[in-house]
């Protein structure tokens, strides 16, 4: 009987810097100091996770919003991921990422699960012609930083080399939450091209935000 | 281009956006663990995404840190080890057939060989078994093997206790009929697995607790709706360990 195999062990979260194999991020400051307070929330430092809060709830609380659309959802959704932040801090492992992305990547996800337990796929195909707007809601009040103003344009940058097929894609993908069938069948076009379309505008945003380091 | 619904790698765009449901998150994460440059690739791109949100920040309601302190200060912390999971397993030896749940219909729960069947057609929980398929591919342990129906993976765990199965465009079967999968023990024994049904994208997933003891074959058959307490039907897809 050999069907037990340890394929990899994985490692206790320790190092508190980012690996040197992670790209350097484009805030690279705050980037740094997050993934700094993530090892030692993972440490139960309570201040370290107030401070953790004050870094990233903003984002966090955003994309919620964006995503399903109701603040009260949104609220549910940002409480349950920093929370979860919380409880899983010391799992999180430097080498693998940075912590923001750690972080930011999470809610995202979780507000897209919550987006879809909510509705029936067929629903939002169905709501989609009527429902999508423009690109960007505009945000209730986005939070008061200089770096944060210098990121949106950024990300404004970024998002004007994308092709206008790419980026009507992304956003359905990003902001909608819809999976790569859906963004096919919504947009009338191949899987495989919904997925190129994907795939080749997070790479053209990769290499425009990378490049700036 | 040279994209095809098949290749793993073709998925890494949606995963990192999010747009991928259950099914293909489980195969591409499966995918992840034996590819580096789509393991490097993907943490590129979700730095981008990231960005993305952190573009979307907005001032979050006063009450939101309140209440997030709150929680956390009731919410005890997950020690740094990945898996085995908060003790919650634990060394004990687990019983041979605890629990089985299928994707689609039937719960058959099989004591030794006198198998004793019982159905439940409410279809269980979705995301709790979402959950438990999770939890045995995301194992360090995890060994995951391909299944020839349509596009689908078979990942067993022995520190989960647990075996999963999952995939795509996988061809409807008879009508009627349901996917059972089975345990061949080294004697010859066929121990009843869950049954599933693909949906009408050939998408399925299905979970079995168990241990793998003796075990030398996983297979899968066609069997009447509810499934059966002894193969009945053509075998249809089988897995050697």
């Amino acid at each position: 009987m050999n069907s037990q195999r340890h394929l990899r062990v994985v490692g206790d979260a320790a190092a508190p810097a980012a690996s040197p194999t992670a790209p350097a991020e484009g805030a690279l400051s705050r980037s740094a100091v997050i993934g700094q307070l993530l090892v030692r929330v993972g440490r139960g430092d309570e201040s370290a996770f107030d401070e953790l809060y004050t870094a990233t709830a903003a984002s966090v609380f955003g994309v919620a919003l964006r995503v399903v659309r109701d603040r009260a959802i949104a609220e549910e959704v940002a409480q349950d991921v920093l929370v979860e932040v919380w409880r899983r801090a010391a799992r999180y492992r430097p080498e693998a990422g940075s912590g923001r992305t750690w972080i930011l990547t999470m809610a995202h996800r979780r507000a897209i699960d919550r987006v879809r337990s909510e509705q029936a796929h067929t629903d939002r195909l169905r709501a989609h012609g009527s429902t999508i707007t423009g690109s960007h809601d505009e945000p209730d009040t986005v939070v008061d930083m200089a770096h944060r103003e210098w990121e949106v344009r950024r990300v404004r940058e970024g998002l004007a080399l994308l092709t206008e097929r790419q980026r009507e894609a992304l956003d359905l993908a990003f902001a909608k939450g819809f999976t790569h069938r859906e963004v096919a069948a919504s947009l009338g076009i191949p899987l495989g091209t919904a997925k190129a379309r994907i795939r080749d505008g997070l790479i053209k945003l990769r290499d425009a935000w990378e490049e700036e380091r | 281009m040279n994209d095809t619904i098949d290749d793993p790698h073709s998925l890494l765009g949606p995963y990192v956006v999010g747009a991928v449901d259950e099914v293909d998150r489980q195969l591409f994460e499966n995918h992840l663990r034996g590819c580096t440059e789509c393991r490097e690739e993907c943490a590129r791109m979700s730095d981008a995404v990231a960005t993305l949100v952190d573009a979307e920040a907005v001032a979050p309601p006063a009450t939101l840190r309140a209440a997030v302190m709150g929680r956390a200060a009731q919410t005890a912390q997950l020690p740094p080890t990945v898996v085995g999971d908060a003790g919650s397993h634990g060394p004990r030896k687990r019983r041979r057939w605890p629990l089985v749940g299928a994707a689609a219909a039937a719960v058959i729960a099989v004591t030794g060989i006198g198998a004793v069947l019982a159905t439940a057609d409410d279809a269980p929980d979705a995301s709790a078994l979402e959950r438990e398929v999770m939890m045995v591919s995301s194992a360090p342990d995890a060994h995951t093997m391909e299944l020839s129906l349509g596009s689908s993976h078979l990942v067993m765990s022995e520190r989960m206790g647990g075996v999963a199965l999952m995939g795509l465009d996988a061809p409807a079967p008879a009508e009627g009929m349901e996917y059972q999968l089975w345990l061949v023990l080294d004697d010859g024994q066929m121990m009843a697995g869950p049954t599933f049904m693909p949906d009408a994208d050939g998408k399925f997933m299905a979970m079995m607790h168990t241990d793998f003891k003796d075990v030398t074959e996983f297979e899968i058959t066609e069997e009447p709706r509810g499934g059966s307490a002894v193969p009945t039907g053509e075998m249809v897809a089988a897995v050697s360990l």
